[in-house]
């Protein structure tokens, strides 16, 4: 009876329902079109010569791979790549490591004030990086026994320009122990209480039976870590003075700098090769970063 | 880690044999242990470079510390100061203008998106990866690409804007045209994380809900207003307070594109803060800055939550 009636709505609806779909289709691949357009114009430039470019023109004469070569002879760019690189993977090692004990603590062992703790995770979690750029630069500086520093951390310049004020102050940010905790407290504790019965130590249990359980989120965790250590500009701004440790962001902008000099063909290789990696990651663990930002949007 | 091996056995004599009671307080207590061993390294990690860095940040600003030995504390004077500053106050209005355009634009898009994406439609991955990649982009890398498509004389902008019949502009030097310019770019790069988390939100609205309402004779605005928009409240709240976090934050884009000008035009609170802090090594200054844009930022969340408020009341 219902179903009848909802029919035959359907039926005289059918055409407006119709262009509606066509409509709808239009404007999504309109709005999917400006978000690539961008992206397809970098790669078009990198192709083009120093000619082609002092005029408008969508399509290169022809493709000149060998600007890619030429670009990375410009400019340092295969070093940046690489220290962009050792610090996205410093970080997430860094990361993976703080971030899940932690998490788990929080989740599974009966520490006093777990509540507590975790709400001071929250509260951290909402502390905006710029909020805190100036004294924590004067922190890494005073890293006591580094760089020339004495154990008081006065006299030389503790972490700056090094890989472990480039990794560890932005490592292990608190979102991601809030993560790993959401994951963990999901597993049922019967699994520990059994592993504990076979005579499985605290840290083994952690190691070896829970947190394997949490494979997906592990790779959730290590995505957004990666994007992030990856696309960090201001940091790596204020603290490194040697090209040696500058990641690709900041050897990009510094490529810019001179926008009446510019090379754009080779500014856009550079760009491309920035880019790849990100977009190639973000095709492949789609699924892990939809979950991820629906996990933190939606319980957070 | 034997503790479980420990079962109180009657023929045994000595400290060994233990009460049930002990045994599992002995399991707890290693529990406890192991707890606090796990925990220690995030907490120490944050102390030192989140909390103690808030705290530092809230004591350098009444300071006029400047990297050398000698200091002292200088009471208000950084903040009468700031706001006789033209620059600071270009950089805080030109903060609250960017924010207040972009976020509710980027976020009624974002919505639009993600209804139109939440209709059961074919190529759901692709429009999803299109509309995310900008998001998963390094912001300079964003930047030189606009900075390449606003370029006045071969730029993607104006050779599209030709095709129309419209005269060439210089989209970053102009002052009429360089905030706006930079607002466009920060929509656009902003859409894929709050389409994704709308997105989501959408799902979990209930269909029964829906269904219901439809049999009830309501039509798609009726349930959209009834539904649909009460059950993503929680939701639009998130998505607000990460937006005014990250639009009070903008820093790369206007460093790399714009460097604040032309003038000071473009200039940001971070920016401003950046060039008080390492260029003019004013750091007790730098930190003055960013106690206000604290406070600034936990006004606007305030507000935020005012909003939803009456929304929800009524």
């Amino acid at each position: 009876m219902t179903s009848a009636t909802v029919s035959v709505v359907g039926e005289t609806k059918e055409s407006t329902v119709r262009t509606g779909r066509i409509v709808l289709y239009v404007a999504l691949t309109v709005g999917a079109l400006l978000m690539i357009t961008p992206f397809l114009w970098m790669v078009l430039t990198a192709f083009k010569s120093e000619l082609e470019i002092t005029k408008f023109s969508w399509l290169p004469g022809e493709l000149r791979w060998h600007n890619f070569v030429e670009a990375m002879q410009t400019a340092p760019f295969l070093r940046y790549f690489r220290n962009s690189l050792i610090i996205a993977v410093g970080e997430t090692a860094f990361t993976l490591a703080v971030c899940t004990t932690a998490g788990y603590a929080l989740a599974k062992l009966p520490i006093r004030g777990a509540k507590a703790l975790l709400s001071y995770f929250i509260l951290l979690l909402m502390v905006p990086f710029q909020i805190i750029l100036v004294p924590l630069f004067l922190i890494v500086k005073s890293i006591p026994l580094f760089g020339g520093n004495n154990i008081l951390g006065q006299g030389g310049i503790g972490w700056l320009n090094s890989w472990w004020g480039l990794i560890i102050p932005l490592g292990a940010a608190p979102l991601f122990t809030f993560l790993a905790r959401q994951f963990y407290v999901s597993i049922p504790n019967e699994l520990a209480q059994a592993a504990r019965v076979d005579g499985l130590g605290e840290f083994g249990i952690f190691w070896r039976i829970m947190t394997p359980l949490i494979k997906p989120a592990l790779i959730t965790i290590c995505v957004f870590q990666i994007e992030a250590a990856w696309n960090g500009f201001l940091w790596p701004l204020m603290i490194t003075t040697s090209d040696a440790m500058r990641p690709l962001q900041l050897g990009l902008a510094i490529f810019a700098q001179n926008p009446a000099e510019v090379q754009w063909p080779y500014l856009m290789a550079g760009t491309a090769l920035a880019t790849l990696p990100m977009i190639v990651m973000f095709v492949f663990a789609q699924k892990r970063f939809v979950e991820g930002m629906a996990n933190v949007g939606i319980k957070g | 880690m034997s503790a479980t091996l420990e079962r109180p056995s009657p023929t045994l004599a000595g400290p060994r044999t233990v009460a049930p009671g002990k045994d599992s307080r002995r399991l707890i207590r290693s529990q406890l242990r192991a707890g606090w061993v796990l925990i220690a390294p995030a907490l120490l990690h944050s102390g030192i470079f989140i909390v103690i860095p808030v705290v530092f940040a809230i004591a350098l600003s009444f300071t006029d510390y400047s990297f050398g030995d000698s200091w002292a504390w200088v009471g208000f004077q950084n903040y009468s100061d700031l706001f006789n500053d033209a620059d600071f106050r270009a950089a805080l209005w030109n903060t609250i203008l960017y924010a207040v355009v972009v976020i509710p634009i980027s976020m009624a898009i974002s919505l639009f998106i993600a209804l139109g994406l939440n209709q059961k439609i074919r190529g759901l991955a692709f429009f999803r990866t299109a509309f995310y990649i900008p998001t998963v982009t390094a912001t300079v890398a964003v930047a030189t690409i606009w900075l390449w498509i606003y370029n006045p004389g071969s730029g993607l902008a104006n050779g599209f804007l030709s095709l129309f019949g419209f005269a060439p502009n210089s989209w970053l030097s102009d002052p009429g045209t360089a905030l706006p310019s930079l607002m466009v770019v920060g929509i656009w790069q902003g859409l894929g994380t709050k389409i994704i988390i709308y997105l989501a939100a959408l799902q979990g609205v209930s269909r029964d809900l829906l269904e219901s309402a439809s049999l009830d004779g309501a039509g798609r605005w009726q349930k959209f207003a009834n539904v649909t928009w009460p059950a993503l409240g929680p939701v639009q709240f998130f998505v607000l307070i990460t937006s005014i976090v990250g639009t009070f934050q903008v820093f790369d884009l206007v460093y790399v594109m714009t460097k604040g000008g032309p003038g000071t035009e473009t200039t940001v609170l971070v920016l401003d803060i950046y060039q008080n802090a390492f260029q003019a090594l004013r750091l007790g200054y730098a930190s003055a800055e960013t106690v206000i844009m604290m406070i600034l930022i936990a006004v606007f969340i305030g507000l935020g939550r005012l909003l939803q408020r009456a929304d929800v009341n009524d």
